[in-house]
């Protein structure tokens, strides 16, 4: 019992990762109608920038972060000034390739300031556990499941009573209409891409408390698609359960179907992709997700 | 310059327009044939590389350029080309003559697998359905027996008779030959009715099916030849390195074989063409500054790998912002200049 529920708890730390990346996703391709696939990107350089001021710089670490998750969003806010504020309208394949080639340059930009090499990001939580009945939990991950926690409340109250939220989605829902309404769409585009940056950022450096900070950090942006998918790619709520399930499935098929050998297979680390054939059964089961609606499309 | 109007629909479609076209294209053939003689092995082994990329970029282009489909697994599909030949060649001793179009089927058969799915799903979602398949085979060959994890296989070389395919300049002429006939065959799909068939599915594919056009029979076929022409280049990319390791497969691949049809041109055969040569040709450069600039920068050379993902990205960020079109537009817009010259239309 203690085990499986160490196994879900452990699944919970990195389920909120991945539901913080699937809030981004949903969040942009919801107001801006682009799937960014930059987003586990977005995740790295946050993670490098708290890296930077909190280790290289020696900050503390409660400065760093907030600093990480200020230029996540301006990050974001850039991205969308210089690149994608020129393609809408344009078809998705072009919007989907350009994230795809802003994701190479923001690796191989991060790769030449901050190298190939693994590093520890210090936190006050760094090697510190928790103990509750027996159930060992590494503070890191507690905090992770704590704080995101809090956010994903925050994100459901400001989409469903702020003004500004509120008129976020009467731009995904309809952009011409939201225009007309007065609603400033390009400032909402802007500020649904800098929401993006910053829960990337705060990802990054959740997934920097968990394991180390490095460029293939941006690997788990891969992941959390398969959890915007499997939540519905237009569902906030969605992706947050998506995350969490893709989250959980992972920590159970690393400790139950790794390290089996099969006539002449063997599984290793299952945990690499059991997140992508979770993606691959959504997708030929109910491509729209859990929470999404089906599309209607007109010739 | 011959006849100045088409009149018939057949003139229209002709492989060959004009004399123009044709003796430009006997210049080309006669230039492609006479370069291993001139070239170093180095400049060579750029060429040999160039035309493993043509095919690769052609089968690409037929699904995403013509078809609209987006594949972002091309890399994963030209892999299982090579395991496929690979396994084949060395295990069951078969012949390259042989092995060459089986590695081609395989891989078909397997791109199939992706197709059917596509059926039901569209843009990004068929992207990321891709995107998973193409995880999953880099994970099968890591952790299967038979394709030996990260060591790798080692393919045999290709012998004919007696004859055995060895030096730069025999996988010159080997290649030379696979992508002229690949082109030849890309070309005649594109003009005949399946390559219209295509172009509608990319354009409206509701519209189309309500036209007639069957889009379960075609979106399979698109998959379809686009994998057997990812086999083929993976096949002779696994001869012509004689060692295979799953990381040649990986996503970057993919990324660069997408990089390839969105810089030449979206939806036409010169343009994978271009594509192709221009970014096989960008590491090579790269390599070439950095070398220039060793004394200047001596750390830089350590670089290179993260050099070459930037400017990939730059590539296709770049083309898709300024010239959406890629080489192919640019090519026809200097060709119009010239056509009208000095009037502007």
């Amino acid at each position: 019992m203690e085990k499986i529920i160490e196994i879900v708890l452990s699944g919970l730390s990195m389920g909120s990762i991945y539901s913080l990346l699937a809030l981004g996703f949903v969040l942009i391709f919801k107001s801006t109608g682009v799937l960014n696939f930059a987003q586990g990107e977005f995740a790295m350089v946050g993670a490098f920038i708290c890296y930077t001021f909190a280790s290289l710089m020696k900050l503390p670490y409660l400065v760093a972060f907030p600093i990480a998750i200020v230029l996540g969003a301006v990050l974001g806010v850039v991205i969308y000034a210089l690149f994608l504020r020129r393609m809408i309208g344009e078809s998705i394949f072009s919007t989907i390739m350009l994230t795809v080639g802003l994701a190479s340059i923001l690796t191989s930009t991060a790769g030449l300031i901050w190298g190939h090499d693994v590093y520890l990001l210090a936190s006050p939580f760094t090697n510190k556990v928790v103990s509750i009945r027996g159930i060992i939990l590494s503070q890191g991950a507690l905090y992770t499941i704590l704080v995101s926690l809090i956010l994903f409340i925050v994100f459901l109250r400001f989409f469903n009573h702020s003004l500004l939220g509120i008129s976020m989605k009467g731009t995904a829902e309809d952009t011409d209409t939201a225009g007309l309404m007065g609603i400033n769409v390009r400032m909402i585009h802007m500020i649904a891409w800098a929401i993006g940056g910053i829960v990337a950022a705060l990802a990054g450096m959740f997934l920097a408390e968990q394991s180390f900070v490095r460029l293939e950090m941006s690997h788990v942006g891969i992941k959390a698609m398969a959890a915007a998918i499997l939540g519905g790619m237009d569902s906030i709520a969605g992706a947050v359960l998506g995350g969490v399930i893709v989250g959980i499935v992972e920590s159970f098929a690393s400790s139950y179907l790794s390290g089996l050998e099969f006539a002449n297979f063997h599984t290793g680390d299952i945990k690499e992709v059991a997140a992508f054939a979770v993606m691959i059964l959504v997708l030929m089961i109910r491509p729209q997700g859990i929470f999404g609606k089906e599309k209607v499309e007109r010739v | 310059m011959g006849r100045k109007f088409k009149t018939s629909y057949q003139q229209d479609s002709a492989l060959f327009q004009n004399l123009w076209v044709k003796s430009w294209l006997a210049i080309a053939i006669v230039v492609l044939c006479v370069l291993p003689f001139v070239l170093k092995p180095y400049e060579l082994s750029i060429m040999n590389g160039i035309g493993i990329a043509v095919i690769g970029a052609l089968g690409l282009n037929l699904l995403t350029g013509y078809t609209g489909q987006i594949s972002l697994c091309h890399g994963a599909l030209v892999g299982i080309g090579a395991y496929s030949t690979a396994l084949l060649s060395a295990n069951l001793g078969l012949h390259f003559l042989v092995s060459l179009p089986l590695s081609g089927l395989m891989a078909a058969a397997l791109g199939l697998i992706v197709g059917v799915p596509s059926l039901r799903l569209k843009g990004l979602y068929l992207a990321l359905g891709t995107l998973a398949f193409g995880f999953i085979f880099e994970y099968v060959i890591l952790h299967w027996n038979l394709t030996q994890g990260e060591m790798g296989l080692a393919v045999p070389r290709i012998q004919f008779a007696s004859f055995v395919v060895e030096t730069e300049r025999h996988f010159y002429f080997l290649i030379l030959i696979t992508a002229a006939l690949a082109t030849l065959a890309a070309k005649n799909i594109a003009r005949s009715k399946i390559g219209r068939c295509f172009v509608a599915i990319c354009d409206r594919d509701i519209a189309a099916e309500a036209m007639g056009i069957s889009l379960t029979k075609y979106k399979i076929m698109a998959f379809g030849i686009s994998a057997f022409y990812a086999g083929l280049a993976g096949c002779l990319l696994a001869h012509y390195q004689q060692w295979i390791v799953p990381g040649n497969f990986d996503l970057m691949l993919s990324i660069s074989y997408i990089a390839m049809i969105i810089m030449g041109g979206l939806g036409t055969v010169l343009g994978s063409i271009l594509g192709a040569g221009l970014i096989t040709l960008i590491p090579h450069g790269i390599v070439y500054l950095t070398d220039a600039f060793k004394d200047v920068w001596p750390g830089l050379s350590g670089l290179i790998v993260s050099f070459k993902l930037g400017v990939f990205g730059l590539v296709i960020v770049g083309t898709l912002l300024f010239e959406p079109r890629g080489l192919f537009g640019i090519y026809q817009r200097i060709k119009v200049y010239w056509k009208t010259w000095p009037f502007k239309y």
